[in-house]
């Protein structure tokens, strides 16, 4: 009787506690329900951070969010295929490497009407607001903006016996040449020249600081003009792997990430570097570099040469299909806000979150002043890092070459400089080949 | 009029929804992929699909990188093919042969044919890597190498190497193939050879590769078929680069399709692909079917 008793009050505890928990589960889908759904898509990057931020924004605002993500060398084509699909997506990210395409597609909407998303262009950087605008409008909140960064390896200039880091491409050259000499790097210069989707920001910062351009302002390609162009920095990549040979012949098979680890090696003095890799590079747990990689100013390059580095943004953007639906609109904008603006309490804390967690940098000023983010900086950069990467984004360009047609374009591009890399191709041709297909494209988009 | 039986009929009803299913699975995608290459599709501006006729031929045929990858193409497929009947045929004799441990080399010979192709594809990439790769190291310690050389980096080598890749994967069945062959020729034939003072390789020459001959045609027909459209190691190994040194036409046709999302030229690529692959099958087995 006493095990009957038992089982029976076994079973009644069990059908109570699946009934609340029913209970509870349908309290949340009715809250769900009741909040709506965003639907969100994005490449398989801060996965961890993203839904974390997710749940806060879910608990803050009751609505659900679902989040798919894909690996980002098939971003695009996987993101393209959705919207011609109709797919109900409402936010995605987007690089700004796409934005003339999309805009031009359709598959993007602008958010000028949006007043509370717009207000935070009075704090964010202009440059990043720049490159989220095409033909006059605005196009989504910054996921993060980034640059270029020259980097160095201070113990190898210090065993060198080089005291402050090269400020023109020709100091890097000679710099490099001692330090092969020395037989302390083979080759001291890293490059990541594999033709993938980073190519053309590695070449554009090589070529604006050799003051060059590929496109003038009214999107003529100058990319073969020797005054202006994009001819030197391309001379400067051949000399540097088949005369000097201080960047090793492997480059055009080096893929950023592998980049990354090479430098993080210890076994290269200088390197192209995107900003946000130095915390990885100097965290003892991911590099055997660790402590030793500082920031400097991209060197000069030639007479014509400035500072200036290729910069990116990322972005959330809308689509259309939410932006038309006045509940769905509403949903994507609160959802773009909390994600690319402040959260419910008023905080930058996705951007924050981003920068701490992983090293990238953010677009909105009033961070800059933030105790614990200029504590990152100073960490992870070393004394003084914080101000170069602030003066390094004072100098920074977004890539010329964006337009409706780049995705083509680059293709043709990429297979130019890597001709270039490997000494089959005179720098000269190689980019007259460059500026050919850009001319054939922009002609056959009107 | 045809008048079906109870038979027939049932049969065709059996068969019915197969016939459907390949219908819409391959039937209907077939036909609309060249409906495709007969408009100017671009997937980025979804608005404007004109009819254009063969212009998505004639714009391939006339574009400088189509003709560069059929070089390219020829010459892996060539490699390929060629290296792996060779291969397959040595490995085919070595087997065919009694020996201890010949049961274990056949159960190894499968490894790395049940090796999944990206998983070589990396293997092989890892191998040749410039900086911590096995070639490297092994070459270096041998004191054949002064120094680690970037082998995919090197437009001269990068085909071969890609197809050395290919090779280690695909012998391993055309030598299963050719085994599988071998062993139906009658031992009399050997003996009568040998009665006759043939020695090894005349009876390698008058016995066994005539026999061959239908294994061979099977191996070339379907490496020829594998190798032209090979596409898993160019996109792990080397994104079609250095430079173009690895632009073969299934590498064009995917930066066609999915990087410039051009489906027009793309569909148009894929169908002169197809065409290629099933000429060649033919011609194969036209000149060497005839002689079986």
């Amino acid at each position: 009787m006493a095990g009957v008793l038992a089982r029976r009050g076994l079973l009644a505890a069990t059908g109570s506690a699946a009934a609340l928990g029913a209970a509870g589960l349908g309290a949340r889908a009715a809250r769900a329900q009741a909040g709506g759904t965003v639907n969100f898509i994005g490449w398989s990057a801060a996965v961890d951070q993203v839904r974390a931020q997710i749940s806060a924004f879910e608990r803050a605002t009751g609505i659900r969010v679902n989040y798919e993500n894909f690996p980002w060398a098939q971003f695009r084509t996987a993101l393209v295929t959705r919207l011609v699909g109709n797919a109900p997506i409402d936010v995605s990210w987007i690089s700004d490497a796409w934005l003339p395409e999309f805009a031009e597609a359709g598959w993007l909407a602008n958010i000028d009407d949006i007043p509370e998303l717009m207000k935070y262009n009075a704090e964010a950087a202009e440059y990043c607001t720049q490159s989220m605008r095409y033909r006059g409008r605005q196009y989504g909140l910054a996921y993060y903006g980034d640059h270029m960064s020259f980097m160095v390896n201070a113990e190898l200039l210090q065993r060198a016996g080089i005291p402050q880091p090269p400020a023109t491409w020709d100091e890097v050259v000679q710099a490099s040449l001692r330090i092969k000499q020395q037989g302390i790097a083979e080759y001291p210069l890293l490059l990541s020249l594999a033709a993938d989707t980073w190519l053309i920001e590695f070449v554009s910062a090589l070529v604006f600081s050799h003051g060059g351009r590929f496109v003038d302002e009214r999107g003529e390609a100058v990319m073969a003009d020797p005054a202006r162009g994009a001819v030197r920095a391309a001379r400067f990549l051949r000399e540097a792997i088949h005369t000097h040979r201080i960047v090793s012949p492997g480059a055009v098979e080096t893929a950023e990430i592998n980049g990354l680890r090479a430098f993080g090696s210890g076994a290269h003095a200088f390197a192209i570097v995107p900003t946000y890799r130095i915390r990885a590079l100097n965290d003892p747990s991911q590099s055997q570099a660790a402590g030793r990689i500082r920031l400097a100013l991209m060197p000069k390059g030639g007479p014509e040469g400035t500072n200036e580095t290729c910069g990116w943004i990322r972005f959330y953007g809308m689509t259309p299909g939410a932006k038309n639906d006045r509940a769905r609109r509403e949903r994507a904008a609160r959802f773009i806000e909390f994600f690319g603006g402040r959260d419910t309490a008023g905080n930058y804390s996705m951007q924050k979150l981003l920068l701490t967690d992983l090293g990238l940098p953010f677009c909105t000023l009033p961070l800059n002043q933030d105790p614990e983010v200029q504590g990152f900086w100073t960490r992870w950069a070393g004394e003084g890092g914080g101000a170069v990467i602030a003066a390094q984004s004072a100098r920074t360009r977004k890539k010329d070459v964006i337009s409706p047609w780049f995705g083509e374009w680059v293709e043709t591009a990429n297979q130019a400089w890597q001709s270039v890399c490997l000494g089959r191709a005179e720098p000269e041709a190689a980019m007259r080949a460059a500026a050919a297909k850009w001319t054939e494209l922009r002609r056959a988009f009107r | 009029m045809l008048r079906l039986g109870y038979d027939e009929r049932a049969a065709a009803l059996l068969v019915f929804p197969v016939v459907a299913v390949l219908l819409v699975v391959a039937a209907f995608p077939i036909l609309y992929s060249f409906w495709i290459s007969l408009h100017d599709v671009v997937l980025t501006r979804p608005l404007r699909r004109p009819f254009v006729g063969l212009d998505n031929y004639l714009r391939v045929f006339a574009d400088e990188r189509f003709w560069i990858a059929v070089a390219r193409t020829t010459v892996y497929t060539v490699v390929t093919v060629a290296a792996t009947t060779v291969l397959a045929v040595l490995v085919a004799l070595l087997l065919n042969e009694a020996f201890p441990g010949q049961r274990l080399l056949n159960a190894l010979l499968l490894l790395p044919w049940a090796t999944p192709s990206v998983v070589n594809g990396l293997m092989w990439k890892w191998i040749y890597d410039p900086s911590y790769g096995l070639l490297n190291g092994l070459l270096v310690q041998l004191g054949v190498l002064e120094r680690y050389r970037a082998w995919l980096g090197d437009p001269d080598l990068t085909l071969l190497l890609i197809a050395n890749a290919a090779v280690w994967k695909q012998m391993p069945l055309a030598a299963l193939l050719l085994i599988v062959t071998m062993k139906a020729i009658p031992e009399d034939l050997y003996r009568a050879a040998k009665v006759d003072g043939a020695g090894t390789f005349r009876r390698f020459l008058h016995v066994t590769l005539p026999a061959l001959r239908p294994g061979l045609m099977l191996v070339l027909v379907y490496e020829t078929m594998i190798s032209i459209r090979h596409f898993d190691l160019f996109l792990i190994m080397t994104q079609g680069g250095p430079g173009d040194a690895s632009f073969t036409l299934s590498w064009f046709i995917y930066v066609e399709t999915f990087r410039s999302l051009r489906f027009g030229t793309g569909a148009a690529l894929s169908y002169i692909l197809a065409m290629a692959t099933f000429l060649l099958s033919y011609l194969f087995i036209r000149f060497l079917g005839r002689r079986l």
